[in-house]
C-alpha cells in the first residue's frame, strides 16, 4: 500500500483507468463494434425495405421530448421515463409478493416431502400457463387493470422462485442439520440461523429467473390492457403510427431488464460470499 | 461400579426398500470410564459410524441403548459434541461466528464477555488467530477440521464423538492434528470416541481400540487396551516395547476381516474327484524355510499326483491367523507348530477344546535362539552370561531396562524350547524377561529397533539377524533338544472325519514332499521356490545358511556343518511320536499355556492317528515307523520318563502352578463352527 498526497490521487487514478483500459480493450470495443454493425444493418435494411425507420430516423423522430426529457408531462402524454417507473412499480409490488409468497412456500414444501407431493402435479401444470393466459381471469377478480396486472406479474415470477427455495431446502446437506440437531437450536433459530443463510443461493437462482419473467409479463400485459406503463406506451405509439417511438420504448424495456437482472444479481452475490 | 458412557446391548437394524431387513449392529456392549479415550476401527460398512451416531443420539437404536451419566440418550444434545468428517463448519460464518454459534446457544446463562472469552481462547488453541475473521471457504482443510474441533471443545462436552476427523487430510496435516488433539484432551481430560481407519492414529490416541468384525450384524471383535502412559509422545508411543505387538495385532484383525469378506462373497463348495471327498484344499502356511513340504507339494505336483488338484496354499502372516483360520474352517488344514494342535485340543486361551489331529509331522529342528548383538559385544556368551546380565539389579549404568524376547506364538516349540532353555540357567521366563509375541517375519525389523533384545524363531530370520549384524545366535535347537518335532500337519477331527479319503491323500502328498525335501540334491531348486515371493520371498544368501550351506551363529567363528538343521524326511522324522507330544504338553503345563490333560492317554491317542500315518506309509511304500516309549533327555540330561509325566513336571523349580484337568473330549467332538 502506498501513501498517496491529494493531487497524486487523480493522476494515479488516471493512471488505473489507462492500465483497466488496456488490459478490458478487447472487452470494451468488440460490443462497440458489434453495435455498429448491428445499426448500420439496420439503417441498409429499412432503406431497402422502407417498412421501418432506421436508426437516424429513429433518433431524429424521438430526440424531443422522447430522448432529451424522458420525464416530461403533458396532459396524459408522459415521458418513457414515468412510463417505465409505472410499469417497475407494478413489477415491484406483484415480485415482491412472490418472492414472499414463493419463499415461504418453497421453504414448506422443501421440508415436508407430502407437501411436496401433494401440490407438485398441480404447480407444474400452473407453471406451464403462459402470463397472458392469467389476463382475462386477472381482470375477472380485481375488475381493474392495475391490480391485474400486479397479479399476473405475481403468478409468472413465483414458480421459478418456489422451485429453487424448495431445491435448496431438500439440498440442504445433513451435516448442518445435523448440527443444529447436536446444538439443539430451537425453530426460529434453525430458520434464521441455518435454513435460510444455506438456501441464499438456490433463493437468488429464483429471484433472478423471476425477474426475467415477471417484466416479460408486465409488459405484455400492459400492451392488452393497460392506461400507463412501457406496455401501454408501445401500444399507444403504434396505434398512432409512431414506430420510432415503438423502438426507443423497446430499447428502454431492454436496458431495464437487463438492469433487474444485473441488481438481483448484485443482490445475490452481496449476500451469499460463501460461494 | 457405574460407568461414564455405557452402550448397553445395541441393535441397529434397518428396513429395506425390499421389505427385507439389514442388522447393522448386533449385540454392541461398551463401557467407558470418564477421560477414557476409545477408537472404533473396522472396515467400511462394519457400522462404526452408526455406532458413533447412536452415541451422539443422530440414530435411534432398534434395541438396547446408550446411557451417559446414569441418563439413556434419546435426542442429540450439546452434551455429546460431534466433530464430523466433513467439517460440517457453515459456510457463510466466519471462524469467528461459527464457534460463537454454538457457545452462544450452548453457554447463553454466561455473560457476553466471558462468552467472548471462551471463543477467543478456544481459537488460540487450535492457533487460528489469524484466520479469525475468515470464512470456511478459504480455509484449507486441516485449518476446518480445526475449527470443527475448537467448536467442539468450546462448549464443554462431556462426551466428545469424532468419525474419522483427520480421515481427508494429507499426512503432515494430520500429523499435527493428532498432537493437538492428543494435547488437548489430555489437558482438559475429555471423553472421547473417535472413529478411524488409521491404525498408527489409533494407537496414538486411545487407551482402548474397539476393533468391530464386518457387517451385517457388525459386533464388537476384540478390544485391545493401549498400556501407554499418558501425557504421550508420538516417538515415545513408536518406540514403546508394545507398540508394533498391538499395531500387529490390529492389522491381523483387519486383514483376518477382510478374508472373511472375501470368503463370504464366494461360496466354497467342496468339489469331490477320483474317489476323494473334496480335492479343492486350503492349506495355510507361514513363509519359514520349514514350510518347504507344502510347497514343494504343489510345485512339484506331488498334491496332483494323488488327486488334490486344487490345493490353494495361504500364506499366512502369523500363526494366531492360523490357528484362527482352522479353528473357523476358512482353512481346511495348515502348517502348524507341533504344540498348537495339543493345546487347541486340550483348549487354551478361553476357547474350549477343539479336537484335532496330527497323522504326520512336517519338520524337525530348524530354529535358533537369537541375541542382540549389542548384548552380545556386551560380553554376553552364554545363557549363564545372559542370566547374569538379565538378574543384574538395576543401576545408574544399566537403565534398569527389562529384557524383552520375540516368540512367535505361546503353543510354538520356539516359545517352549527358549522358556527350557531360559529356565534351565536360572532364568524364570515370566519374572526375568519379558516374552512378546511377534510374527516371524517381523522379528528382525524389532529386533533392529530396539523393541526385543533377541527372539526364538525359524530359519531365514536368525540368519537374517546375523547376516546384517543385528544378532548372534546364541543356540540352534540342535543344541537344546536334537530332532524335536517342529512341524505338524494339522487339521480338525470333525474335518478329518468328515474327508478321511482326502486326508489320507493329503498325508500320502505330504510324505512324498517331505521325502524330496531331505534328499540334499534337490535343496537348491527348492531353495529357488523358497525365495519367490508367494513363498518365503527371502535373499538366499540368508536361507541357504543350516538349508544348504554351513550355518553361521555370528560369533566370528567358521560357520558349522549343521546337516540336520533342517530335517524332513531322514530318521522317521514324519511320524509323531506321543511320547514327544507328551513332552510337548508337560511344558505347555509348565507355563500355564493349558492345563495339564488328566487322561492325557486318552487325548494323545485321539489326537495322533497314527493309523492314517500307516496307511500311507504302507501304500508309498515306505519304511513304517513304530511307536517309541523310551525315557529320553534334552541336553541338561534331565530325563523325561513317559510313564509319569507328572513327576517330571513337579521337578521343575522355575514353572507356573500347574493345573491337571480332565479333558472330556466327546461332549466336544461335535462342535463344528
Amino acid at each position: 500500500m502506498t501513501i498517496q498526497t491529494a493531487a497524486g490521487v487523480p493522476s494515479s487514478f488516471l493512471s488505473n483507468v489507462s492500465i483497466y483500459l488496456q488490459k478490458h480493450a478487447r472487452k470494451l470495443v468488440a460490443p462497440v463494434i458489434g453495435f455498429t454493425v448491428a445499426l448500420f444493418v439496420w439503417q441498409v435494411f429499412s432503406t431497402i425495405t422502407k417498412a421501418l425507420p432506421g436508426p437516424i430516423e429513429v433518433v431524429q423522430q424521438t430526440w424531443d421530448p422522447f430522448i432529451i426529457s424522458p420525464f416530461f408531462k403533458e396532459g396524459d402524454d408522459k415521458g418513457l421515463g414515468w412510463q417505465a417507473l409505472a410499469s417497475l412499480q407494478r413489477v415491484a409490488i406483484g415480485y415482491t409478493l412472490a418472492a414472499v409468497v414463493g419463499i415461504a412456500v418453497g421453504v414448506l414444501i422443501g421440508a415436508i416431502p407430502i407437501a411436496y407431493e401433494a401440490v407438485d402435479p398441480m404447480f407444474q401444470i400452473l407453471r406451464t400457463v403462459p402470463p397472458l393466459a392469467w389476463l382475462p381471469i386477472a381482470l375477472a377478480i380485481f375488475k381493474d387493470s392495475g391490480p391485474a396486472g400486479i397479479f399476473i406479474i405475481f403468478v409468472t415470477a413465483i414458480w421459478p422462485i418456489i422451485y429453487n427455495t424448495a431445491v435448496g431446502v431438500q439440498q440442504m446437506p445433513q451435516d448442518y442439520k445435523n448440527v443444529a440437531k447436536v446444538l439443539r437450536l430451537s425453530g426460529g433459530e434453525y430458520f434464521f440461523s441455518i435454513l435460510l443463510p444455506s438456501i441464499v443461493p438456490y433463493m437468488f437462482t429464483g429471484l433472478k429467473l423471476g425477474i426475467g419473467l415477471a417484466w416479460l409479463a408486465i409488459v405484455a400485459a400492459e400492451m392488452l390492457r393497460g392506461d400507463t406503463g412501457i406496455g401501454f406506451f408501445i401500444w399507444n405509439s403504434y396505434n398512432s403510427g409512431s414506430l420510432s417511438e415503438v423502438i426507443l420504448a423497446l430499447f428502454y424495456i431492454g436496458v431495464i431488464g437487463f438492469l433487474l437482472d444485473k441488481l438481483i444479481g448484485y443482490f445475490a452475490s452481496f449476500v451469499s460470499t460463501d460461494k | 461400579m457405574s460407568f461414564f458412557v455405557e452402550v448397553d446391548h445395541v441393535d441397529r437394524i434397518f428396513d429395506l426398500a425390499n421389505g427385507g431387513q439389514y442388522i447393522a449392529l448386533k449385540n454392541i456392549e461398551l463401557k467407558m470410564q470418564q477421560g477414557e479415550f476409545v477408537s472404533l476401527v473396522g472396515h467400511s460398512g462394519c457400522g462404526k459410524s452408526t455406532l458413533l451416531n447412536i452415541m451422539a443420539g443422530l440414530d435411534q437404536p432398534t434395541n438396547g441403548g446408550v446411557v451417559l451419566e446414569g441418563r439413556e440418550v434419546t435426542q442429540p444434545g450439546p452434551d455429546r459434541m460431534v466433530v464430523f468428517q466433513n467439517y460440517s463448519l457453515l459456510p457463510w460464518l466466519t471462524v469467528y461466528q461459527n464457534i460463537e454459534l454454538a457457545v452462544n446457544k450452548v453457554m447463553s446463562d454466561l455473560p457476553v464477555a466471558e462468552r467472548q472469552s471462551i471463543i477467543d481462547r478456544h481459537i488460540d488453541l487450535v492457533g487460528l488467530r489469524n484466520a479469525v475473521h475468515k470464512k470456511p471457504n478459504e480455509l484449507s482443510g486441516g485449518m476446518k477440521q480445526r475449527v470443527a474441533i475448537a467448536r467442539a471443545l468450546a462448549i464443554r462436552p462431556k462426551l466428545l464423538l469424532l468419525d474419522e476427523p483427520f480421515g481427508a487430510l494429507d499426512a503432515l496435516t494430520r500429523g499435527n492434528l493428532q498432537d493437538q488433539l492428543m494435547r488437548i484432551c489430555e489437558e482438559s481430560k475429555i471423553t472421547c470416541v473417535m472413529v478411524t481407519h488409521d491404525v498408527d492414529e489409533a494407537l496414538l490416541l486411545s487407551d482402548r481400540i474397539v476393533m468391530m468384525t464386518n457387517g451385517p450384524e457388525a459386533q464388537i471383535g476384540q478390544i485391545l487396551h493401549v498400556p501407554m502412559q499418558h501425557p504421550r509422545h508420538r516417538l515415545e508411543v513408536v518406540n514403546h516395547p508394545s507398540y508394533y505387538t498391538l499395531r500387529n495385532e490390529m492389522i491381523y484383525f483387519l486383514n483376518q476381516q477382510k478374508r472373511e469378506k472375501k470368503r463370504k462373497s464366494k461360496k466354497v463348495v467342496a468339489i469331490a474327484r477320483h474317489g476323494l471327498e473334496k480335492v479343492n484344499l486350503d492349506i495355510g502356511f507361514v513363509p519359514l524355510t520349514d514350510c518347504a513340504p507344502l510347497m514343494v507339494a504343489k510345485e512339484m505336483g506331488f498334491f496332483a499326483k494323488h488327486g488334490l488338484e486344487e490345493v490353494t496354499l495361504s500364506r499366512e502372516p502369523s500363526w494366531k491367523a492360523i490357528l484362527e483360520g482352522v479353528a473357523s474352517n476358512r482353512l481346511d488344514a495348515a502348517q502348524m507348530v507341533a504344540g498348537m494342535p495339543l493345546a487347541m485340543t486340550v483348549g487354551f486361551n478361553d476357547s474350549p477344546p477343539l479336537p484335532m489331529v496330527i497323522s504326520l509331522v512336517l519338520s524337525r529342528n530348524g530354529n535358533a535362539i537369537t541375541l542382540d548383538k549389542d548384548i552380545y559385544d556386551q560380553g554376553v556368551r552364554s545363557l549363564e552370561d545372559f542370566a547374569a546380565l538379565v538378574k543384574q539389579p538395576a543401576n545408574e549404568s544399566n537403565e534398569s531396562k527389562s529384557h524383552t524376547l520375540g516368540i512367535v506364538h505361546s503353543t510354538s516349540m520356539h516359545n517352549l524350547m527358549l522358556r527350557y532353555w531360559l529356565a534351565s540357567g536360572g532364568i524364570d521366563p515370566d519374572q526375568d524377561v519379558n516374552l512378546a509375541v511377534i510374527p516371524p517375519a517381523q522379528m528382525v525389523a524389532n529386533l533392529q529397533s530396539n523393541n526385543i533384545d533377541g527372539y526364538c524363531a525359524g530359519e531365514p530370520w536368525n540368519s537374517r539377524a546375523v547376516h546384517e549384524g543385528l544378532g548372534v545366535v546364541m543356540a540352534t535347537d540342535l543344541d537344546i533338544w536334537a530332532g524335536h518335532p517342529e512341524k505338524v500337519l494339522g487339521v480338525r477331527e470333525d474335518w478329518v472325519n468328515q474327508y478321511p479319503q482326502t486326508y489320507l491323500a493329503l498325508v500320502k502328498a505330504l510324505m512324498e514332499a517331505c521325502e524330496y525335501c531331505d534328499d540334499r540334491r534337490n535343496r537348491e531348486e527348492i531353495l529357488a521356490l523358497l525365495c519367490k515371493p508367494e513363498y518365503v520371498g527371502s535373499i538366499p544368501e540368508y536361507t541357504r545358511p543350516g538349508f544348504i550351506d554351513a550355518y553361521n551363529y555370528g560369533r566370528g567363528e567358521v560357520p558349522r556343518s549343521l546337516l540336520r538343521f533342517n530335517q524332513f524326511y531322514v530318521d522317521r522324522s514324519n511320524y509323531p511320536q506321543q511320547i514327544e507330544s507328551l513332552w510337548i504338553l508337560t511344558q505347555l503345563a509348565r507355563w500355564g499355556i493349558t492345563p495339564f490333560p488328566k487322561n492325557w492317554v486318552e487325548v494323545l491317542q485321539r489326537i495322533h492317528r497314527l493309523d492314517v500315518y500307516r496307511e500311507a506309509a504302507q501304500e508309498l511304500d515306505f519304511p513304517i515307523a513304530e511307536p517309541d516309549r523310551l525315557p529320553f533327555a534334552l541336553f541338561d540330561e534331565i530325563m523325561f520318563n513317559p510313564d509319569d509325566p507328572l513327576a517330571y513336571l513337579n521337578q521343575f523349580a522355575i514353572a507356573q502352578p500347574i493345573q491337571v484337568k480332565e479333558i472330556n473330549l466327546d461332549s466336544m467332538a461335535t462342535v463344528a463352527a
